[in-house]
């Protein structure tokens, strides 16, 4: 249980898992363990060793979506979601900011693959490639708002504030973007800026290619989190940036034609989420086999017993709805958004249900830093507003069922 | 330099393997499978030589049931060039193993067989032996160090009481033992590689070998489950059941 494998998955899949999984239990659950305090250091750089990535690069989960001709892994398509699915669980098993450093990757991989052109690809695949400490951000917040502000209302006054406006051969961006996963450290940037005022943000949107060192490009700060501290959240400023014509990926409709890969987004996200309930149920499972109260090991008593029954349940009730989600997007169905959505808001809520039995079973070295539960429950509890709220997923699963009630534009207040 | 690499699929070491409860053997159904660690490093050992330009090919065996093509295609994503899977869905002893590598080794002629020092299932330690006397080569056991040189190996081998380095004439047949080198994760790029690599299916009878069992297992039960301890009221008391109880006084 809990890693059952009902038989569907491909022998690649059942390899991959079982690397990753090594990789994991050698090398990344030894470090968090034993380093701690390293979340708390207030130099963010100096949070997770090179080692980490080091050895994400040596089992190649640093550089998914990168095809193989430029050295990186062509995974079997109809089943990517799902393999995606896989590894991002058993990363987040180790640590989920580490998982979500390396997702972000992945990520803008995929859109680069797409949508960037050849001389592109040439240059950048390479350099993330021949670096272990590359990372990648894709940047949509903005700090007033982001899905809250523009998914209800697909009109001109609701769009993104980050402008571009073309000038010659050059893109010029103004504006701002917050709460960016890999924002601090990455090295290339896909930005999504508004690029027609006069329309809505699924038809005014365009995304492009911004290179760390670009000119009146400027990463202000590390946002410090709650969880999933070992990935640097960033926010970023842009004052007449001039980004070349070519670094345009999706011109207007890119929240559309990009926005096809923000379902496996969801897919990840969600499974993310299902490591760090895994997590907290294996230091449980093993916590109360171990520990004595009142001369009986904690799993013998009958309510200890019931809320491990319940981290059980709820875990394999995330795990089934992910598969059938990540099935959905692997064979486009016309469900795919819906159910992506539906995986990612019930992980958020179940796994804190998980994490919330984990701490109390631990009893007070549960509160413990430590100990390293209470570093479980603030993963989970980070899960609860990563790509979405839950009152936003729940406000796109009922837009998406019910697109000509719930989906129509309600009007200005007057 | 061509080198035969055999592995075995065996229970995966980090699990508790439980015993059937007619003790008839240990239960298997629905347990996780993985490459047996030696064999895991005799395959490192292999390419790592290819990798230093010594190897030319390096081709894995694996007798077992469908499942341990799994076992080969790990191999094949550390590096391994091709596979050999013979089917055998009933355990095979190390001596019909042995049978079953020396008719390999006639067809594909290679300069050195590597193999673990034992499969951590049955911990039989024969199969490498066997082979060697069944070919009349040269064999180097226990190795924790191997180096080629002049169609001749130099291997360190873990001895009783300490370190003992032999030459031995090529084609020979090498066991690994644990430190011989640390094997490397199949990385996803290499695994999907992999997918593409050859796996040739084969059965016992291709090779004519009889693989029917010559040992009857009488009885297979688990270690008795540890006692609670105690606690002692004084030192005193601590010496007394230390001298009476545990006899280590």
């Amino acid at each position: 249980m809990i890693y059952a494998d009902d038989g569907s998955l491909s022998e690649e899949q059942r390899l991959m898992r079982e690397s990753c999984r090594s990789y994991i239990n050698d090398v990344v659950t030894p470090f968090i363990r034993t380093n701690w305090q390293r979340e708390w250091d207030m130099t963010p750089g100096e949070r997770l060793s090179p080692e980490i990535l080091q050895g994400a690069e040596e089992i190649g989960v640093r550089t998914l979506g990168v095809p193989e001709e430029f050295g990186g892994i062509d995974l079997e398509r109809e089943t990517e979601v799902r393999t995606f699915a896989l590894i991002s669980e058993e990363i987040a098993r180790g640590d989920s900011g580490l998982a979500d450093k390396l997702v972000q990757n992945w990520k803008v991989s995929i859109l680069l693959r797409e949508f960037a052109p050849k001389h592109l690809q040439e240059k950048w695949f390479p350099k993330l490639l021949e670096d272990p400490q590359f990372l990648l951000a894709h940047c949509l917040t903005e700090p007033r708002g982001a899905s809250d502000r523009w998914l209800p209302y697909n009109v001109p006054e609701a769009s993104m504030n980050t402008r571009a406006v073309l000038d010659g051969d050059h893109w010029v961006i103004n504006g701002r973007k917050q709460f960016i996963s890999n924002g601090y450290d990455a090295s290339l940037y896909v930005v999504y800026a508004n690029t027609n005022p006069k329309v809505g943000m699924l038809q005014g949107t365009s995304n492009f290619l911004v290179p760390r060192d670009t000119p009146g490009f400027t990463v202000t700060k590390c946002n410090e989190t709650m969880g999933c501290r070992f990935m640097n959240n960033g926010e970023l400023v842009f004052e007449d940036c001039r980004i070349p014509a070519d670094h345009l990926l999706v011109k207007d409709a890119a929240m559309g034609s990009a926005g096809q890969y923000f379902r496996a987004g969801k897919i990840i996200q969600a499974a993310k989420n299902l490591g760090v309930g895994v997590a907290c149920f294996e230091r449980t499972a093993d916590y109360v086999q171990n520990y004595v109260q009142g001369g009986r090991i904690l799993i013998k008593h009958q309510a200890v017993a019931i809320r491990l029954a319940d981290m059980a349940t709820r875990i394999e009730a995330v795990r089934a709805l992910i598969e059938r989600a990540s099935k959905a997007v692997d064979e486009a169905h016309p469900d795919a958004d819906i159910l992506c959505n539906m995986a990612k808001v019930y992980a958020s809520e179940e796994i804190m249900k998980v994490a919330t039995h984990a701490l109390e079973l631990h009893g007070g070295n549960g509160a413990m830093l430590e100990f390293g539960i209470e570093k479980l429950f603030r993963d989970a509890a980070i899960f609860l507003h990563m790509d979405a709220t839950v009152d936003v997923s729940n406000m796109k699963i009922i837009k998406n069922m019910f697109p000509k009630t719930a989906g129509k534009y309600a009007g200005p207040e007057e | 330099m061509k080198i035969i690499v055999a592995a075995k699929m065996v229970t995966d070491p980090n699990i508790k393997v439980r015993a059937l409860s007619d003790g008839s053997g240990p239960d298997l159904a629905s347990v996780k499978m993985a490459m047996n660690p030696f064999d895991e490093i005799a395959v490192e050992e292999a390419v790592r030589l290819k990798e230093a330009g010594i190897a030319t090919e390096v081709v894995v065996v694996s007798i077992g049931p469908a499942k341990a093509t799994e076992t080969l295609r790990t191999a094949l994503a550390m590096g391994a060039d091709r596979g050999l899977l013979i089917r055998a869905d009933q355990p095979v002893e190390p001596l019909a193993v042995a049978k079953l590598l020396k008719a390999v080794v006639a067809k594909e002629s290679p300069d050195l067989v590597l193999t673990g020092k034992q499969a951590i299932d049955d911990d039989s330690n024969q199969t490498g032996q066997m082979l060697a006397a069944l070919l009349g080569w040269g064999q180097a056991t226990f190795a924790s160090k191997v180096t080629v040189a002049d169609g001749a190996l130099q291997v360190t081998r873990e001895v009783d009481g300490g370190l003992q380095t032999i030459s031995v004439r090529l084609p020979a047949v090498v066991t690994a033992d644990l430190r011989l080198k640390e094997p490397r994760y199949a990385s996803l790029p290499n695994i999907m590689k992999a997918k593409k690599k050859p796996i040739t299916e084969k059965t016992p009878e291709d090779y004519a070998v009889n693989v029917a069992p010559r040992l009857t297992v009488i009885r297979v039960e688990e270690p008795p489950a540890r006692q609670a301890g105690i606690k002692v009221a004084t030192v005193q008391e601590l010496f007394q059941r230390l001298h009476s109880e545990a006899g280590v006084l």
